[in-house]
């Protein structure tokens, strides 16, 4: 296998716009309905927003240097804005090309590459700008982004001029590392992961990786030019250096995120907060009860197994035994509940902060009320939910759409952050935050289900984001479903595990759900966090679905 | 100041405001469909980007659990020689922000200078003059101290240090002192070697600067140009030996821009904002659609055709602009709904139509008239008329929620040149209440008739307003706070008013 290739994961599938697992993040998928995107402000009739043209964003830099992930990364934020964003990465038509037991020429990226080399990679250079176009003339897209190394000024230019004549704009973006530590460290997250190197030192492995680099791509030119749109970032994004790139909403939005950006390797876990002590209302900022004061240390301590596990699993990978894993910082609302959720966790030195934007979803008029008495007294609000659950407000509530516009700055701070990162928050901001790592859909994003017994962890890789569970042992099982603290604002019926009406908020959670262990992985066996109701909306059959479980 | 807003969903406040809405509905029991009429007035906002100075203030009594917020207090500490337009973008970074609800403020270390030395001569600027020195240090230090005094209260956000701030030293020493308040600072340099560029800011805004008034004009330039020589000779630029401070600096107006470890979201949220600025001199015209048949009945929202008068101010306003824009290159934008386009009909000029210029969505009032709101839903109104801003219509929209989507209309004027936009009456005051700094509570009652067209021209210190009235009579469509407001027949549009600008 060549270890050039950072896409993994795409070797495997013929198909590159593949469906996701509803563990696997929905990246690289291509929306087939148009619907709007979590944090789109306005829609328009071609799908391209900001009156900002069409761009091919093409990104520049050696392997290793975080393009893929950066590419990704902008995706992800794009298409959350609502922009329509697709990914082309070179790398995946090469494969494609060459085919599984192919074996890349030797001399692939020399300048001076043998003929048959050069028709090689003249063909595959074709195959993927052809489909850019494509994807830009006639599926209305309006970002491209094109995944390569574009290692000479010479090409860079040439490649520039190429789409202006399509009426496109070309922004290059440049990860630039002059800290060997910074590469050396992605080597070892990223690359030496491959089965090239089982059984390697892993300091051995990054060694042999950087060579087999320089050796393949010799000549490389930081970009100069200052006549092309570019934004180079050096040392994973400590300094950004953004030439000429006022010529549109869109690429200073781009550079924007990119500040908030950097290219080293987190996970994220996501927990409930405890339950508090009296029947609970949006307006009171309980305390936690001693369920909840239980739930707190029982959830502390199975993250920490989990991370410890993690840990021991990297030595026994070949990892020295002195390996840490980054550090853990974890973020609260400014609610009471979340903050003494996470006081166990501080007690113990963990550093915790407060974010008053990632309070819950405000339920207005639906507070303290059950979802029975929700329908009788406002079955026209109830019907336009329904309709669409994302853009809808209950009177004087919050929809989802609102709280992702709220939690822009977090989810820009999430991008920042470099430790590994704990949020205890209300399940509508875990849905949204959840929904903006794994790109789901809008129409998605509401149905979400986070069940107290479990911690979501969010595996990041370049190429998709992936999630697991993590199991909370011996929690009362009352405290798992529906809590107090819940808004108990209707979903749709198909979306509902059981029973269309319901008094009881919550129990749509998977019933099933405390059977599974800290090992389920990939959703082989676990419940998706994307509810199976979103086939055909039966409540029988999604009953059923959860009793086999 | 921006008034406090009442929006962040947050405990306390929550708690503070009796809540009508839950409770008449357990009194009234189960109501028949449709029946039901929330008080809206304190709607929540989905807060754009307000940071978390709300909790600062209340984190000690209302959440006293140990955890202490983390708080974001920023510094921008611009960085330049005199004539690189470092004013003009202070003031603007205070305006945009203020327009987002985030709390700013300018502290120019010139005005303190003044009061002791009023109009200095170019040799007090001389840095071997030692007097000249230590009074210059001493405004700073006095600068500073205020602006740390400021910052004790805990809704002021980001405060702008208007100087040159030229010496390494002197940048070292000013960040010191914000780490030991533990304020972050952000350098922003604007650096320029363009000639033409740096004599044309001379002339247009130095020469008019308090330091000179009462002087010759070119003799003030001279001896601009004069100080500005002393300033190069000690001028540092921001370079390696301070790659661990925070820093933007824009070279020749924007054409490169180098952004050094920026440490969170709101400061990056201000460098996204400078690198969409430039200084060359513009002007933007805005205008309110021609009359529609729902303004002669009275209705708000909807999206009708433009009455016989709408069509004949649509037919005149290619004249108005000509008048007032020359033959300056014109790009016309308008709102997605017909009497804008329809009003922009016969501009001989490019035209963009945004979705998000389209009027504030105004929900299950949409298509009622004023009076027919206070009839059905009169709790809604009377809450809008005790808080506009924030009132948001039943399934619709308030102001606040119209600035949000207005953002990048806001960036794309910024970063474009000369603008025509026909669009609608509270679209146009969100509009209008940036570039005027129009506050809050204000802004959602100005006066702005049909049938006029608006001009404003940024400049350095303020923003220039023209009205252009067309001779072609109209309704009033204003309502005034607390009134029932029927569309009434306009008196002064009848006036002939292409002759002059009203103000």
């Amino acid at each position: 296998m060549d270890t050039l290739l950072t896409a993994d994961v795409a070797a495997s599938s013929a198909n590159f716009r593949r469906r996701s697992s509803t563990y696997v993040d929905a990246i690289h998928d291509l929306p087939e309905k148009e619907s709007m995107a979590p944090a789109q402000l306005y829609s328009t009739e071609s799908g391209r927003l900001f009156h900002s043209g069409r761009i091919v964003i093409a990104t520049v830099g050696l392997p290793a240097r975080g393009k893929t992930h950066i590419s990704v990364a902008l995706a992800r934020y794009l298409r959350w804005l609502g922009v329509k964003t697709h990914i082309f990465h070179l790398g995946d038509y090469r494969r494609s090309y060459i085919g599984e037991q192919g074996e890349v020429p030797e001399d692939y990226f020399f300048v001076n590459a043998s003929a048959p080399t050069v028709l090689l990679r003249n063909k595959i250079l074709k195959k993927c700008r052809e489909d850019i176009m494509h994807f830009l003339d006639h599926e209305n897209g309006q970002i491209a982004i094109y995944d390569a190394v574009n290692p000479l000024a010479t090409g860079r230019r040439a490649l520039a001029k190429e789409f202006e004549k399509q009426n496109v704009q070309t922004l290059y973006i440049e990860s630039h590392c002059t800290d060997e530590k910074i590469i050396e460290e992605n080597v070892r997250s990223v690359k030496i992961s491959s089965p090239d190197y089982q059984g390697w030192q892993p300091e051995d492995a990054v060694q042999d990786y950087l060579k087999r680099i320089n050796a393949r791509i010799p000549h490389f030119e930081t970009m100069e030019e200052s006549e092309l749109h570019y934004a180079k970032m050096v040392n994973a994004g400590q300094r950004v250096i953004v030439n000429n790139c006022a010529f549109g909403y869109l690429s200073q939005r781009i550079v924007f995120y990119l500040l908030n950006l950097h290219i080293k390797s987190r996970q994220t876990y996501f927990c409930r907060a405890g339950t508090t002590r009296e029947e609970d209302s949006y307006k009171a900022d309980a305390s936690l009860s001693a369920e909840g004061q239980d739930y707190a240390h029982k959830m502390g301590d199975a993250l920490l197994a989990h991370r410890e596990s993690e840990r021991r699993n990297l030595i026994q990978h070949g990892a020295p035994e002195t390996t840490a894993l980054k550090p853990l910082t974890i973020w609260t609302s400014t609610r009471r509940r979340t903050v003494e959720t996470s006081e166990y966790l501080a007690g113990l030195g963990y550093r915790v902060r407060q974010r008053s934007q990632m309070s819950q979803l405000n339920p207005g008029v639906c507070e303290k009320m059950s979802e029975r008495r929700i329908r009788a007294m406002f079955p026209e609000e109830v019907a336009k939910h329904e309709q669409d659950p994302y853009h809808h407000r209950y009177p004087r509530a919050e929809s989802y759409h609102d709280l992702a516009v709220r939690l822009e700055p977090i989810i820009l701070e999430l991008e920042r952050e470099q430790n590994d990162l704990l949020i205890i928050a209300h399940e509508s901001v875990l849905r949204v935050l959840y929904g903006y790592l794994m790109a789901c859909s809008a129409t998605d994003i509401p149905n979400l289900q986070f069940p107290r017994d479990e911690i979501i962890e969010i595996i990041p890789a370049s190429y998709n984001n992936s999630a697991t569970r993590i199991h909370i042992q011996g929690l009362a099982p009352m405290m798992v479903p529906g809590s107090p603290e819940d808004i108990r604002i209707p979903v749709p019926p198909s979306a509902m595990g059981s029973g269309a009406v319901s008094p009881m908020s919550g129990l749509g959670t998977p019933a099933g759900a405390g059977n599974m262990t800290p090992e389920t992985r990939d959703g082989a066996g676990g419940l998706p966090l994307r509810k199976q109701a979103l086939g055909p909306p039966s409540v029988s059959v999604s009953v059923d679905a959860k009793a086999q479980t | 100041m921006p008034p406090t807003p009442t929006s962040a969903p947050q405990a306390g406040q929550e708690q503070q405001q009796p809540q009508q809405a839950p409770q008449q509905i357990s009194q009234d029991g189960l109501q028949p469909a449709g029946q039901y009429r929330p008080n809206l007035s304190q709607a929540p906002q989905g807060d754009f980007m307000r940071p978390t100075a709300r909790t600062r203030a209340r984190s000690r009594s209302a959440n006293g659990v140990g955890v202490q917020v983390e708080d974001t207090r920023i510094c921008v500490v611009m960085v330049g020689l005199p004539a690189r337009g470092k004013s003009l973008i202070a003031q603007k970074v205070v305006r945009y922000l203020g327009w987002l609800s985030i709390t700013a403020k300018c502290f120019n270390v010139g005005s303190y200078r003044r009061t002791n030395t009023p109009q200095p001569s170019a040799s007090f600027f001389d840095f071997t003059n030692k007097e000249g020195e230590r009074l210059r240090k001493a405004a700073a230090e006095a600068a500073v101290t205020d602006m740390i005094k400021w910052f004790k209260s805990p809704n002021n956000i980001i405060a702008i240090l208007d100087a040159t701030n030229s010496t390494k030293s002197r940048r070292r020493w000013i960040k010191d002192r914000c780490d030991s308040e533990g304020i972050e600072t952000l350098f922003v340099e604007s650096k320029c070697d363009d000639e033409d560029l740096i004599m044309a800011n001379i002339k247009e805004v130095k020469t008019t600067s308090p330091d000179y008034q009462g002087q010759d004009p070119e003799e003030a330039a001279k001896d601009f140009r004069e100080r500005i020589r002393m300033y190069e000779r000690v001028y540092e630029t921001l370079d390696e030996d301070e790659e661990d401070m925070t820093y933007c600096k824009i070279i020749d107006v924007g054409s490169q821009v180098i952004v050094n470890r920026i440490q969170d979201y709101l400061q990056s949220r201000v460098v996204y904002y400078l690198m969409n600025l430039h200084i060359k001199p513009r002007s933007i015209w805005i205008s309110r659609h021609g009359e529609s048949m729902y303004n002669l009945s009275g209705q708000i929202g909807g999206d009708a055709d433009l009455s016989a008068r709408g069509q004949q101010y649509a037919k005149m306003l290619p004249e108005l602009v000509s008048k007032s824009a020359g033959d300056r290159p014109l790009t016309v934008w308008t709102s997605t709904l017909k009497r804008t386009a329809q009003t922009a009909k016969y501009l001989p000029y490019e035209k963009l139509s945004w979705k998000a210029l389209d009027e504030l969505d105004s929900g299950v009032c949409d298509g009622l008239t004023y009076a027919e709101i206070e009839k059905e839903y009169p709790q809604d109104f009377k809450a809008r008329d005790a808080d506009k801003y924030n009132y948001r219509y039943l399934g619709g929209e308030s102001y606040r929620d119209v600035v949000i989507r207005l953002e990048p209309i806001i960036m794309e004027l910024e970063r474009s040149e000369n603008i025509l936009i026909v669009t609608h009456q509270a679209v146009l005051r969100c509009i209008y209440a940036y570039f005027m700094g129009t506050q809050q509570e204000q802004s959602p009652w100005m006066e702005v008739p049909l049938h006029t067209l608006i001009r404003l021209t940024p400049r350095a210190y303020m923003t220039e307003e023209e009205r252009y009235r067309a001779d072609v009579p109209a309704v009033s469509t204003w309502r005034e706070k607390g009134s029932k407001a029927v569309h009434a027949e306009g008196t002064p549009a009848g006036t002939p008013d292409l002759r002059g600008m009203v103000k």
